[in-house]
Order: C-alpha cells, then sequence, then structure tokens
C-alpha cells in the first residue's frame, strides 16, 4: 500500500513538472520572464500580442519573440525580435512605455526610435526600464509605410 | 479696334497683377503645434530626434552599470563633451537631458558642475553677507565633491556623392572615477541618416 502511494506520489510530481513550461517553472504572472498579471499566456505568440500595440500607419512588420530579465536594481530588461518578412526594406518607429503596478505610466513617454529594416530579416531591439516602478510594459509599434 | 483689344489685354494683366498682390496680403503662415517626441527628418543634420534618441540610450545604459546599480547613489559632475563634427551641435544640451533622466531615476546625485560653480560661489557668497542669519544660510567649506565624472564626445562621418548625402554620427561617453582615474563605465550610440535628393 505504501510503496502504490508512493508511485502515485511521484508520477504526480512528474506531471507536475511536466506541466511547467519548457524553461522550467515560471513563477506565477510571468511568462518568458515577462510580467504577464492575471492574462492567460501560454505560449510566445499569446505573449507578444498582450504586449504589442500598433499605433498610427498599421505595419507589416512583426515581433515575433519577446523576453525580459530583471536586472541589477530591479530594472527590466526586454529583448524583442522584430521581423520583416516583405521582400522590401521597411521603415517603422518604435518605443515602450513603462506600467507600474497600478497600470499607470511609471515614467514619462518616450521618444519615438527610428529603425530600418532590410528585407527578409530579423532585428533584436532592447530597453532597459528607466525606474524600478515600471513592472510592465507596451512595446508600441507605428509604420512608416 | 486694335486700341479697344490693347486696352483689354492691359485692364486683364493689370486686374491679375492686383488679384496676385492681395492675395499674397492675405495669406498666412500656419502654425501647429507638432510632436516633441516624433521622428524629424526635415534636414540630416544633428537634430531632436538624435538629441533624444542619444540621451535615452546613454541614461539607461548607465542605469546598469554596476557603480549606478549596487544603490550606493554615486555622487557625478558633468563635464564637457567635446564636438568633433564639422556642424554646431549643443552638446549642453545632450549632457542636460541625460542629467534630468539620471536625477529622476533617483539612482545618481549630482555635484554642480565647472560651469554652474561661479554661480554656485556667487551664491554663497552672497548668503554670507551681514543681512543673512548665519544659522539659516548656507555655510563655505560645505560643498560635497563629486566622485565621478562624465565626459565624452560626438563625431560624425560625412560623404555626400551627387544626390545622396550620408552622415553619420558616433557619440560616446564616459565615466570615470575621479579617486584612482579608472574607467568605471563607457558606452557609445550610433546613428546614420541618409538624404536622397528627388
Amino acid at each position: 500500500m505504501n510503496r502504490t502511494w508512493t508511485i502515485i506520489a511521484l508520477l504526480v510530481a512528474a506531471l507536475a513538472t511536466g506541466c511547467g513550461t519548457k524553461k522550467g517553472f515560471e513563477k506565477p504572472g510571468f511568462s518568458f520572464g515577462c510580467p504577464i498579471g492575471d492574462a492567460k499566456v501560454s505560449s510566445m505568440d499569446d505573449l507578444v500580442k498582450s504586449k504589442v500595440v500598433y499605433e498610427g500607419k498599421r505595419t507589416t512588420i512583426q515581433a515575433t519573440e519577446m523576453r525580459c530579465t530583471l536586472m541589477t536594481g530591479d530594472l527590466y530588461k526586454i529583448d524583442v525580435n522584430l521581423n520583416n518578412d516583405s521582400s522590401q526594406v521597411k521603415r517603422i518607429n518604435y518605443k515602450f512605455r513603462w506600467i507600474d503596478r497600478e497600470g499607470m505610466r511609471a515614467w514619462d513617454e518616450e521618444s519615438w526610435k527610428p529603425l530600418l529594416m532590410y528585407e527578409n530579416s530579423n532585428i533584436p531591439v532592447s530597453a532597459v526600464a528607466p525606474t524600478n516602478k515600471a513592472v510592465d510594459f507596451r512595446l508600441i509599434l507605428l509604420g512608416q509605410e | 479696334m486694335i486700341d479697344l483689344s490693347r486696352s483689354r489685354r492691359l485692364l486683364a494683366v493689370l486686374s491679375l497683377l492686383a488679384a496676385v498682390t492681395i492675395a499674397s496680403g492675405c495669406a498666412k503662415d500656419k502654425v501647429r503645434y507638432g510632436d516633441a517626441r516624433g521622428v524629424e527628418t526635415v534636414t540630416n543634420e544633428f537634430g531632436s530626434t538624435d538629441l533624444q534618441m542619444i540621451a535615452e540610450s546613454m541614461t539607461r545604459s548607465m542605469l546598469g552599470a554596476p557603480v549606478v546599480a549596487g544603490g550606493n547613489l554615486p555622487i557625478v559632475t558633468v563635464q564637457e563633451v567635446k564636438n568633433k563634427t564639422s556642424e554646431y551641435i549643443d552638446t549642453r544640451a545632450i549632457t542636460d537631458s541625460i542629467r534630468s533622466e539620471l536625477q529622476k531615476s533617483g539612482r545618481i546625485r549630482f555635484a554642480v558642475d565647472a560651469a554652474a560653480m561661479q554661480q554656485q560661489i556667487e551664491e554663497l557668497e552672497r548668503q554670507q553677507s551681514q543681512y543673512y542669519d548665519p544659522s539659516k544660510s548656507s555655510e563655505v567649506g560645505k560643498m560635497v565633491g563629486a566622485a565621478y565624472r562624465l565626459e565624452g564626445n560626438i563625431t560624425s562621418i560625412v560623404k555626400q556623392v551627387k544626390d545622396v548625402k550620408d552622415v553619420y554620427y558616433k557619440f560616446n561617453l564616459q565615466l570615470w572615477n575621479v579617486r584612482n582615474g579608472l574607467l568605471e563605465w563607457t558606452d557609445e550610440k550610433e546613428i546614420r541618416k541618409t538624404t536622397t535628393k528627388g
């Protein structure tokens, strides 16, 4: 009987481990290191959709990957991979918007940063939060086409 | 008959001239507010977008430097950023923006720099006059020296061929330890702008 219960316990533990993300256990409220709050994010696509906002002219450039890490001093560092899968050179402007625990702006609105993307290319874009009050963010993309 | 046709022509020309004069007098320049943080591409000279990109990039990089991220509130003084380009650039505007962002972050404190030292001394000396209550005014000899100094330079490479002008800027900033002369942090920001005619 004891042996049976031990086997069941081991099976449950193995299942729980398997249910973790591919990278191992993520803390609740985080996905790929990025804060997600209560949002249901089960994949990279979901994460990107929840964090990328398009403003102004729509662009065909897509964010395909996103990862976050907490640096010394409790500042978030965000890495986003932008993809231009067209056969033309594209230009976009981007900026990050930082959000605090209350859902309000944690910092002044950033300036737009222009980016040139060659045809069929990927460019990583990085940002470091200006304050440790920033516990969430949005990547804003503005098309120039 | 000929005279009549000539006078009609003259009248037409005079009417046209009068209309143009009135129209140009009534035309007004239209002024509208723009986006102070928008991307500016009026010319390929150093502009507001370049200043904002440089300031933001340098600030965010410096916030990650061990000497700043350690939380010890290092005291920094801002020194000269040399303009090594062929155009006029107000490098003070760049360092002011960097200082403003860093100060707001609460991770660095700034000591008065050489440019503002004269005003600082004048204010201190003013407060030593008989008109001030010594217990409520600032004493001489209590200023705090900076442990680190910030300096840098901006260079450019300009190339022009027929209808294409390419300008490349490189901004470099360094944080030096005043006491031991070690370089605590440095970073660069590169910008390229291309103008094509037609």
